[in-house]
């Protein structure tokens, strides 16, 4: 039987602040909504060890944001900053040195960049060792810190400043996305789940849940980038809640490999609805539709929900193309 | 002769923009010109500089321009901000451009030396034909007919050019160029006072930000607020608290821990950090929350 969450309404999400306003990052940041939460649940006794990327912006030296602690690594090492951290307090508290109530947890934190990309082989070193840490990818799906150019985690149809639409490339990004949560559970950790900020309950209760395990724990969030994407900052939350509603972006767990999804949208919204939204879609809208290439988005949309629905046995309205 | 404009905004304003569209039109006039932004670590919202050298000799200077003869103040709540020091090495007789309302509250006690003052609604009259606060054809639009050797068309060519560069849709370019026009016609060209081509290396006097014992602000947890980004607001979350129905939207979806919650429930909102974002405005369910557009001066 599942415990019951201390998490219910949006009311509950606790009060306590472990940030302090006034860092560095662009008004109305997505990544920055994900850590301000996430740090919420874990509560101050945490150190974070952050990969190169947006994030490390939001410290602007000397002035800190966070009132925990933070390591600062290049982009493919942060999981190895986590294993010497978690290494030294271990052997600390063993020899008496710190007293166990000082076991801070360690959470890695990187952007889609470190955690797709650059990063991913120390991830899964770090995964294979067992490492009892949490992973908190906010994925804004590209290098957004250095003027959003493509990453492993851009989806189809996406331009950016690396892959514009062009005459001879009219999609702009032709990639599909990797799939990071699958390839986190064929490493068999614990827990795995994805989040929106815009699902803040259950981005609550996922993070309490995950807490209850020993080991890796993976948490991908999707991280609503005004600058990136092209919308006001103030839509963020709409973009996120949208991702999800139109299936784009499922929000699941994966718990000792068994998956399950938390939000199931009961009929699925077009994709077009949230890509129209974002200018970084905008040229399969304009000058002419690009019906070929949202058709291809919403035909992999469904194809996904479809195979879920069998797997996990429930009904969904799929859309139309 | 030299003139040396500097341009100050916030990221996602057009500061770059404005500069690279002045320097543009003054090259379609013949003469040689030169353009850079300055970005620090901060992101949209922050305060930006960008830089316009115009000359009708060759240009030998090179970086950070600290004294203007004409400063462009793309958002008056930049006043305030110590760390955009937007009247810096203002030149005798310099001009300052400042996009506000009206300059009536604004007082010159606290700019030591001597300087002309120009305003215009900037902002107003881009709500009024984009929708949107972005003012770099407008900026520009009023250095160029400031500064006087910039004919109409020219200004218009190099909105288009420099527009259609960014990958802008016809239909913003064309509204962009009405705006430059409607800004243009609007200003009178002012006579700068610049004279000599060169002058001696300055050197910017380096300060420190924190007052006081540096040591204690490094070591103090989440000392970040000190940095005050409530001035990269344009707009102005304003909570009614008679519709506030204490439901904590507004709160849970705060990306800058820049609202707290009262005993009832309510929001309190921390402007000396908020910078307006406005999720909580959108995302508000009882409409509790309105918007109030910001013009504060020293």
């Amino acid at each position: 039987m599942e415990l019951q969450s201390k998490y219910r309404t949006l009311r509950d999400v606790p009060q306590l602040d472990y940030l302090s306003p006034g860092g560095s990052l662009c008004a109305g940041c997505g990544g920055l909504l994900a850590v301000r939460l996430f740090h919420k649940v874990l509560g101050k006794n945490v150190v974070w060890v952050n990969a190169a990327g947006c994030m490390t912006i939001m410290v602007n030296y000397p002035l800190v944001p966070l009132k925990s602690n933070w390591l600062y690594t290049a982009f493919a090492s942060a999981p190895a900053g986590a294993q010497g951290i978690r290494d030294a307090l271990d052997i600390l508290i063993k020899k008496g040195k710190i007293p166990e109530s000082e076991d801070l947890k360690v959470v890695v934190v990187t952007g889609d960049g470190a955690a797709y990309d650059i990063g991913l082989q120390s991830t899964s070193g770090a995964i294979y060792r067992n490492l009892d840490f949490y992973y908190l990818c906010y994925d804004n799906q590209a290098y957004g810190n250095t003027g959003f150019q493509v990453s492993s985690a851009t989806p189809v149809g996406s331009s950016t400043a690396t892959t514009p639409a062009t005459p001879s490339q009219p999609a702009g990004n032709i990639q599909k996305r990797k799939d990071l949560f699958e390839i986190w559970r064929a490493h068999n950790p614990p827990y795995i789940a994805t989040l929106s900020s815009s699902y803040a309950v259950d981005f609550l209760k996922k993070v309490e849940k995950g807490s209850g395990f020993r080991g890796p724990k993976l948490y991908i969030s999707l991280a609503g980038c005004p600058t990136g994407w092209g919308y006001d900052p103030r839509e963020t939350i709409r973009e996120e809640k949208l991702a999800v509603d139109t299936g784009i972006w499922p929000l699941k767990e994966a718990v000792e490999g068994k998956v399950r999804h938390t939000v199931v949208p009961r009929a699925l919204r077009p994709v077009e609805e949230y890509l129209a939204t974002q200018a970084r879609y905008q040229h399969l809208f304009t000058p002419t539709k690009r019906i070929d290439v949202i058709r291809q988005i919403q035909n992999d949309v469904n194809s996904y929900w479809e195979g879920v629905a069998d797997r996990e046995g429930f009904d969904i309205k799929l859309v139309e193309t | 002769m030299i003139i040396r404009v500097r341009f100050h905004g916030r990221g996602g304003q057009g500061a770059k923009t404005a500069s690279r569209i002045l320097g543009t039109s003054c090259f379609i006039e013949g003469l040689n010109v030169q353009d850079s932004p300055v970005y620090g670590a901060e992101r949209r919202g922050a305060p930006v500089t960008a830089f316009t050298r115009i000359s009708d000799e060759q240009i030998l200077e090179r970086g950070y321009v600290f004294d203007p003869d004409l400063i462009v103040v793309m958002d008056p709540t930049l006043l305030d901000s110590p760390a955009a020091r937007v009247t810096d090495g203002i030149r005798k007789k310099g001009v300052i451009f400042l996009n506000s309302p009206s300059v009536t509250h604004i007082t010159k006690q606290n700019i030591a030396s001597d300087f002309r003052l120009v305003n215009f609604d900037l902002t107003n009259a881009a709500m009024e034909m984009l929708g949107k606060p972005i003012i770099s054809s407008a900026s520009a639009a009023a250095a160029a007919r400031l500064i006087g050797m910039v004919k109409e068309s020219s200004l218009e060519q190099a909105i288009e050019t420099e527009l259609e560069e960014i990958g802008l849709s016809e239909e913003t370019i064309e509204k962009n160029v009405l705006l430059g026009r409607k800004v243009f016609s609007s200003l009178e060209p002012v006579e700068l006072m610049t004279e000599e081509s060169s002058r001696e290396l300055k050197i910017a006097p380096l300060e420190l930000i924190l007052e006081g014992n540096g040591l204690e602000d490094i070591t103090a947890a989440g000392n970040s607020s000190v940095s005050r980004t409530g001035s990269w607001r344009i707009f102005k979350p304003v909570v009614d608290y008679e519709k506030c129905t204490a439901c904590t939207v507004c709160y849970a979806y705060c990306p800058e821990s820049a609202l707290t919650l009262r005993q009832d429930g309510k929001p309190v909102i921390d402007y000396d950090n908020c910078k307006g974002c406005l999720i909580c405005y959108r995302e508000c369910p009882p409409k509790a929350i309105t918007l109030e557009r910001e013009v504060v001066a020293f």
